[in-house]
């Protein structure tokens, strides 16, 4: 099977594309769960506690035998995708759920990053303290 | 008092900045650029004021604690900014500076697909880049610059690695007064 590279948000993952139409790109069903932490549970597609029904109209879009659409999933939940054909990469952004009403319930998102030293920080570390949150660049 | 730098080209391009600058908070950097896109700064700077609670009490405010004079080498202090932060510190949600509702709306927008759509297109062509694919690259971030062209984030990191007038056909003057992109900075807006 081809390699592609998988950027699923912040997780960067070499998998063996089973399928790929166009921008359509078609993982095993076993490898599916190690690459992007979803997994095909009776209740629908799941992922920390979240389950995506598939419904019966787009069943056979998104499954196929031991064949799992990542793309066409991507779209049932609202998530943008690039993808670069010639070096055989895909990006995939946050779902609906995580992008619309992000910053309009005003709530900070919680994040963690490293330092230069490679120590993680977290912003919800920082609860309770007023924070002065600045992003600068060197650009 | 936590600082993020948004830079895909990671710790050799902020280390002198941060060493220079002394720092006693938590400096953290977003090579991804996905915490940039989590609080959808347009641009550098950026700074957000969070109350105790994780709740945001002001946004995007585009601010430097102080300025140099590139002819006189002379540097302004932003006393009034600083006072406005001390005031917050001071009188929490009393301060005049914390910003109402419509003002804090204006700030934060309800994002569209187009924006995470844009987001994707940035994300993968900073990918190409920092892999040493900066030529296929720019058709990923030209896509991203059309979908958004409010974004300067997205147009100063591209810019940063390549050549703006060779690859993207215009000058950093004329990109700013590129109606299209609207203003380089909001207006700061301290109180209304």
């Amino acid at each position: 099977m081809p390699k592609a590279t998988l950027l699923y948000q912040d997780a960067e993952a070499q998998v063996d594309a089973a399928r790929v139409d166009g921008d359509q790109l078609w993982l095993t069903l076993s490898s599916l769960e190690a690459a992007t932490g979803w997994d095909l549970e009776p209740e629908g597609v799941c992922k920390s506690g979240i389950c995506v029904p598939v419904p019966d109209a787009r069943r056979s879009e998104l499954i196929r035998d031991d064949l799992f659409n990542l793309t066409a999933f991507a779209d049932l939940i609202q998530q943008p995708v690039a993808h670069d054909k010639k070096n055989s990469i895909w990006y995939f952004g946050p779902a609906g759920w995580e992008w619309k009403s992000r910053l309009t319930s005003r709530h900070a998102p919680d994040f963690t990053l490293p330092d230069l030293a490679g120590r993680s920080h977290s912003l919800s570390e920082l609860q309770g303290k007023k924070v002065f949150l600045l992003f600068w660049a060197s650009w | 008092m936590l600082t993020v730098a948004c830079d895909a080209k990671g710790n050799a391009a902020v280390e002198p900045f941060i060493a220079a600058a002394h720092q006693q908070h938590p400096s953290v950097i977003d090579q991804q650029l996905l915490v940039a896109e989590l609080y959808d700064t347009r641009n550098v700077p950026a700074a957000f004021w969070i109350d105790e609670s994780g709740r945001i009490v002001r946004a995007a405010d585009p601010i430097y604690a102080q300025r140099r004079n590139r002819e006189t080498g002379e540097v302004t202090i932003n006393t009034e900014y600083l006072d406005a932060v001390r005031d917050w510190v001071a009188k929490g949600r009393d301060s005049a500076f914390v910003m109402d509702g419509s003002r804090l709306d204006s700030r934060l927008p309800e994002l569209e697909f187009d924006d995470v759509a844009a987001a994707a297109y940035f994300h993968l062509g900073a990918y190409l880049a920092r892999h040493g694919e900066a030529a296929e690259a720019l058709d990923y971030f030209k896509r991203a610059h059309a979908l958004r062209p409010e974004n300067w984030t997205y147009k100063r990191q591209a810019w940063s690695f390549g050549d703006i007038e060779r690859d993207y056909g215009t000058t950093f003057q004329e990109a700013v007064k590129d109606p299209a992109s609207g203003p380089f900075y909001p207006p700061l807006d301290l109180t209304d």
